[in-house]
């Protein structure tokens, strides 16, 4: 749940990237990184194989100014998208304010964004959260690829998007729908936020 | 100067600074959230400490659980000039992590001796409760100006 603190005007909120693994989710991150000025964000954390596949997790800490008087800051999480994290992804999403699920859009791809999706339900539910309450966002990536290679956006949602949520076509490489993803889950996350139930007590100095 | 988002932590955790005499505290979830901080001077740098804690938390419970049978609870790295101590506080608001870096000016048994000290004080503390949130009035404005902004597109 997001830390608010009153007395200082302060909002924390953590947004989780989860999907299969060589989705795009550290790229989406990167892409971030490199767009944000350095006074705006903390250093990129990695905790990766000498092959750059996450280990544990990529984090990234964002300051997003001020919103309705309240100095905002999101912290960006990856989890590994590997079958056998399973415990790690578990860890990382503890806690997420917010999930941004990166697909990737190769046809042959699509049993582990199936099994990816079911595995973040099966995960939240297991921490008892009601997956139906956590805004969700899914970025369609690597539409840049040849179309023969991919399925298109609305084959996509048609198989992944049963609950609706709101999503986007993405080239995370080259940060095409990053902004947007980012956009979309941060309203999400502050919609609910600010109309649901009593987030957790902030009232020190 | 210590900063705390939730008001019961304040006094049981400035008077573990002080006694100790340790340099850096950070309170923090086991999700990796802060909860309060004394010794770092930009919040965004407290933030990757404490991903950084609960992970290395989160990884050797399970490799105590996995050799031991009980997770591990409490981790001690002395370095040349400092050290660093890393422990679990059950609180009456669930499990809470401590990390914290001291030099010369104490030693891990006074550490550890106030540590389990502010384990009892923030078992003991009440927190204070908000039923209200936050009145994020026409948020939306605000956040596409200031994403527009962070990626440079105003």
């Amino acid at each position: 749940m997001s830390l608010v603190n009153y007395a200082a005007r302060e909002i924390t909120c953590k947004i989780v990237y989860y999907g299969p693994g060589r989705s795009g989710k550290t790229s989406n991150l990167h892409y971030v990184y490199n767009q944000v000025p350095g006074d705006r964000r903390g250093s990129m954390v990695s905790l990766a194989t000498q092959t750059d596949r996450t280990l544990f997790f990529d984090f990234l800490p964002l300051d997003l100014g001020t919103i309705s008087g309240f100095t905002t800051r999101l912290q960006l999480y990856t989890v590994p998208g590997q079958v056998y994290y399973a415990t790690t992804r578990k860890l990382v999403l503890q806690g997420a304010d917010g999930v941004v699920f990166v697909a990737d859009s190769q046809r042959r791809q699509i049993e582990e964004n199936v099994e990816s999706m079911q595995d973040l339900h099966a995960n939240l539910a297991e921490q008892g959260v009601d997956a139906r309450n956590v805004p969700l966002v899914i970025q369609y990536n690597k539409q840049d690829l040849p179309r023969e290679l991919i399925m298109d956006v609305s084959e996509l949602d048609d198989i992944l998007n049963f609950r609706g949520v709101p999503f986007h076509a993405g080239d995370a490489l080259r940060g095409t729908g990053v902004f947007e993803t980012l956009r979309s889950i941060s309203e999400l996350v502050l919609r609910r936020l600010s109309g649901a139930a009593a987030p957790r007590v902030a009232v020190g100095q | 100067m210590m900063t705390a988002v939730e008001s019961w932590i304040e006094e049981p955790l400035m008077t573990f600074i002080n006694d100790s005499r340790v340099r850096i505290a950070v309170l923090l979830e086991s999700s990796g959230r802060v909860l309060a901080q004394h010794g770092f001077t930009r919040s965004i740098d407290v933030m990757s400490a404490c991903a950084l804690a609960a992970a290395i938390h989160a990884s050797a419970a399970e490799i105590g659980r996995q050799l031991d049978g009980t997770p591990f609870k409490t981790m001690h790295h002395p370095g040349r000039e400092r050290q660093i101590f890393l422990g679990e506080l059950a609180t009456g608001h669930g499990a809470h992590i401590l990390l914290t870096v001291f030099d010369d000016a104490t030693s891990i048994g006074l550490v550890r001796l106030y540590f389990a000290e502010l384990s009892r004080r923030l078992a003991g503390a009440a927190a204070a409760t908000s039923s209200a949130p936050p009145t994020l009035v026409d948020f939306e404005s605000d956040l596409n100006r200031n994403l527009a902004k962070l990626f440079g597109r105003i």
